[in-house]
């Protein structure tokens, strides 16, 4: 508890310190509420809310793409579509229902973002960031087989919990960095797999005019590869194109899902195998 | 449309002119009432009229504020206090040059400090872009304010409470007598006219030439392509200035448009990119047409009439993007 309220109080002491003086904060350090799949240090304005589509295709190459599948475009690993919403500058919170890949389908998700600390010009405070909690549970039928993880025995094991920090800084107009350290919890898992698990993330923007951009990301699980030998780290790269409101982002990525759930516990596709996917997602923000 | 209350003109025994307010002392000279003229005063309404007019809602007695506009506030285009040293003076630079000093936005539209005292309202072009909706609001200062927050503003018009309090907030920022930059022959003229009751018509026109009853509005439309100098022979320090009080004040963090602009090469790139032709993104059209609200995106921009910003202020404004793109 004292720990608790440390943490709290330093939080609201930066806050002092960071929000006294906006003009000298630094912005566009990334355009979007997500990177590619992780969350960036962005969050919505209070009373703007933010419709998304995203979708991920299946495999461009490898065994499941090439021209017979349209390189992906025949199969769709996910969709996401969600509502997010703006409660204060810093605080927003998100809905989604994804389609889900990998053993779970049919999943909702419900996030909360908190920006703590905004990058300043003076460099008084040299990075942004922002922390992610996020919930998810699957609606999906029950398996009848015992031994799957979607057998769902006990409702607790339909959900799962994803956190992840999120520290930027913008080096340049046209150059910004990020670091994500994530932690992923699911309550039941296979045998070959853990609960809890870490990943620490790294993405990098460029800019290459006002409105287009080049992102990639990374996320490098800290486990155990002789238990979790089947899984494989995300990667991706994108190009954004922003307009007067809308985002586009424009993917390719080996990750299937685009919950922290999925493209950090679940991602088995290869990009040395082809199994890396063209994927989108279209934002488009509003007032309330 | 609100009835305005009637009343007789006062006689206001003045002593010292500096405590009385234009319309106190125009009436006592035996001016007409302003047709908006609010015979009491309440400080507690103004302040609630302060509140809508700075942050778009607020709360007064049972009535349970409500946003009047979830798009723009009201001092997103509008100042609230004086913008000229000297109120009469309408040059676009020297409003320029007292805001940048008094670090206050380079605005659109024109201040609220002393609207109290104007007379007429959207004036000039402004009927091209409103049309009708101006005939109701041009004479009467009530009707201006529905119509800007109903249409300006892109939100809704405003509960007779509200109304009411914005008109108190507005009484409060009337002109006082030391705004008027009297000499002090102009000041002895005025005091023998109301203590002594002599040359009062006098007195009473000489007043009226000490302030502003009406800003006029010319939409010059954008500039021809064969008359933009792209800012070959601006002045970018006085751009600069331009760009941080009048383009930043809305796009800096994306605070009112969801078009963020900061002071970076790929902001200046992007103005530059687009500078020619007419469409919005050009700074030529936007400038003077401005945007439009369309459904999804209510945010626009509202456009600077001449009288706002020069051709000469346009091109320093161009010099500076120029520089900033570094070109």
């Amino acid at each position: 508890m004292k720990h608790i309220t440390s943490v709290l109080s330093l939080i609201l002491l930066l806050q002092c310190g960071v929000f006294a003086q906006s003009e000298d904060e630094v912005s566009e350090t990334f355009s979007n509420i997500h990177v590619i799949n992780g969350h960036s240090t962005q969050t919505l304005k209070k009373r703007q809310w933010r419709y998304i589509i995203a979708h991920r295709f299946g495999d461009a190459l490898g065994d499941k793409g090439g021209v017979q599948s349209a390189f992906g475009f025949d199969n769709a690993a996910d969709i996401r579509f969600g509502f997010d919403f703006g409660i204060t500058d810093n605080l927003m919170v998100g809905i989604a229902r994804l389609k889900g890949s990998g053993p779970y389908s049919s999943i909702l998700e419900g996030f909360a973002k908190y920006r703590i600390l905004r990058q300043k010009e003076d460099n008084s405070i040299p990075v942004s960031m922002a922390i992610t909690g996020t919930g998810y549970g699957t609606y999906m039928s029950a398996s009848e087989d015992i031994s799957s993880v979607t057998n769902f025995d006990r409702f607790s094991h339909r959900l799962m919990y994803g956190s992840q920090l999120t520290i930027s800084r913008k080096f340049h107009p046209r150059f910004s960095m990020a670091l994500m350290p994530t932690y992923v919890h699911r309550n039941l898992v296979e045998q070959n797999d853990v609960n809890g698990l870490f990943s620490v993330g790294g993405a990098a923007r460029i800019r290459i005019t006002k409105k287009i951009g080049l992102i990639a990301e990374y996320f490098y699980n800290i486990h155990d590869t002789s238990i979790r030998n089947e899984y494989k780290n995300s990667a991706g790269v994108a190009m954004e194109w922003l307009t007067n409101g809308h985002t586009f982002t424009l993917n390719f990525t080996n990750a299937r899902g685009m919950s922290e759930l999925q493209y950090i516990a679940l991602t088995q596709s290869d990009w040395l195998e082809g199994a890396f996917r063209f994927g989108f997602s279209i934002t488009r923000t509003f007032k309330y | 449309m609100i009835q305005q209350e009637n009343s007789t003109s006062a006689t206001v025994p003045i002593k010292k002119l500096d405590k009385f307010t234009v319309t106190d002392l125009e009436l006592a000279l035996g001016g007409d009432q302003p047709q908006h003229y609010l015979k009491k005063f309440d400080d507690s309404l103004a302040r609630v009229g302060e509140k809508l007019i700075r942050e778009g809602k607020a709360d007064y007695k049972e009535h349970k504020g409500k946003l009047i506009s979830p798009y723009f506030n009201c001092t997103d285009c509008h100042n609230l206090k004086k913008e000229q040293k000297v109120i009469t003076n309408k040059n676009p630079q020297d409003r320029l040059d007292y805001l940048t000093k008094n670090d206050m936005p380079f605005t659109a539209g024109s201040t609220f400090y002393g609207i109290y005292n104007r007379s007429s309202f959207y004036n000039g072009d402004y009927y091209k872009k409103y049309g009708s909706l101006v005939d109701n609001a041009k004479d009467t200062l009530a009707n201006a304010v529905q119509l800007c927050a109903e249409y300006c503003a892109s939100g809704r018009p405003l509960k007779q409470w509200e109304l009411d309090a914005i008109m108190h907030y507005y009484k409060r920022e009337e002109l006082r007598i030391d705004d008027l930059h009297l000499s002090g022959k102009e000041r002895a003229i005025i005091e023998n006219a109301v203590n002594q009751k002599v040359n009062q018509e006098e007195a009473l026109t000489l007043i009226k030439t000490k302030y502003v009853h009406q800003y006029g509005a010319t939409f010059t439309g954008a500039m021809n392509e064969n008359k933009r100098d792209y800012g070959a022979n601006g002045d970018p320090r006085n751009g600069e200035k331009i760009y941080r009080e009048a383009c930043m004040f809305c796009h800096e963090n994306s605070r009112v448009t969801y078009l963020e602009l900061n002071d970076d090469v790929l902001s200046g790139r992007y103005l530059w990119r687009n500078k020619e032709g007419y469409d919005d993104e050009s700074i030529y059209q936007v400038v003077r047409w401005g945007t439009y609200p369309i459904t999804g995106r209510k945010q626009y921009m509202p456009l600077y009439t001449k009288e706002k910003m020069s051709n000469e202020q346009l091109e320093d404004l161009m010099a500076y993007i120029k520089e900033l793109a570094q070109k």
